[in-house]
């Protein structure tokens, strides 16, 4: 199955820090949408964000899970 | 924002009427969150799997909410959630038995719980005060469920010939029941109308195939050349037929009954 790799980050609280909180597996970004408040529902989240994997863009390491999303996507 | 219905007033045949009402959405709630559980482990992925179990549990919670909504006509909720036999039950007719695949569950949050969805939204603009009150955030859930159902029936419509013929096999069984269940302009209906609690039958019906259309065409579905079931059991408000005695018996929590603590 076709899926893309979506990272989760979410703050509890309006002016927390946006903190990274996992990952989804998701068909697009709606559902992407749906999988990450369904799966990271342990908090009442004040804010959460979806961002595919391969669009995050690594500074310093050339290797690891975004190196490798970010290769594969190029 | 129109005046509520004052239900102390309604006639004998009015307050049969929204009774109807009520029990049709709550029912078919509850056997929609009943399907959805079946699927809480089995689906596609874990994450589905999840979003499967959140969507049971908006489906119960929905369904508590509107049985609590029958006191408002002195009803028990209580001897309605617990205590019906199949044949009382005015759910619709889609969530009768299980879905038998996964494809037949997507058809169903696209179709069964968009019409679903549609009754509820217009109940919530209605004059019935609890369910102005109470529905609004059921509306909002739902469109997670809307997000869901969209994605994965698109993504089937455009998969194997196996997962394409199920989808298909799916919604032409389930389309012309929420279209029947939508539509009906009986007696009971026309008095909700007539009262404000909802919207009529036909401007439901543009509601739902306004917010199926796209979704369907995906699946070479033409919601517009489809015809609504024939058959009508005006008592219960639902085309012909009962959930199965399994379906029931989890509704009703037969197997815990002597734990019930209500």
């Amino acid at each position: 199955m076709l899926e893309i790799t979506y990272d989760v980050f979410a703050r509890k609280n309006r002016g927390d820090m946006l903190s990274h909180i996992g990952y989804v597996d998701a068909l697009d970004d709606e559902t992407a949408k749906v999988y990450a408040w369904t799966t990271y529902s342990e908090e009442n989240w004040f804010e959460m964000c979806v961002v595919p994997r391969s669009e995050i863009i690594p500074v310093n390491l050339t290797e690891g899970p975004f190196a490798r999303a970010r290769g594969a996507a190029s | 924002m129109r005046d509520f219905l004052n239900v102390a007033a309604l006639e004998a045949e009015g307050r049969s009427a929204l009774r109807r009402h009520i029990l049709r959405l709550a029912d078919s709630k509850r056997l929609m969150g009943i399907r959805y559980s079946d699927w809480n482990l089995g689906a596609p992925t874990v994450e589905t799997g999840i979003a499967m179990s959140s969507m049971t549990q908006d489906e119960w919670g929905h369904a508590r909410l509107l049985y609590a909504m029958l006191k408002e006509l002195d009803v028990d909720p209580m001897e309605i959630e617990h205590d019906r036999p199949a044949d009382g039950y005015a759910n619709i007719r889609s969530v009768d038995e299980p879905f038998p695949d996964w494809a037949a569950t997507v058809a169903g949050i696209v179709i069964v719980d968009g019409a679903l969805s549609t009754a509820i939204a217009a109940f919530s603009r209605g004059s019935f005060e609890p369910a102005q009150s109470r529905c609004a955030k059921m509306v909002l859930e739902e469109e997670f469920h809307v997000s869901m159902g969209a994605a994965w029936y698109r993504r089937l419509a455009a998969s194997s010939d196996e997962a394409k013929a199920l989808l298909r096999q799916a919604t032409d069984r389930f389309l012309p029941d929420a279209l029947a269940w939508l539509g009906t302009e009986d007696e009971a209906s026309r008095l909700m109308l007539d009262a404000g609690v909802t919207d009529s039958g036909p401007d439901l019906v543009v509601a739902f195939k306004d917010a199926v259309r796209a979704v369907l065409a995906s699946g070479g579905v033409d919601v517009d050349a489809v015809q609504p079931a024939e058959g009508w059991d005006a008592a219960r408000g639902r085309g012909p037929g009962q959930p199965d005695e399994d379906t029931v018996e989890r509704a009703r929590g037969d197997r815990n009954r002597a734990l019930l603590v209500e």
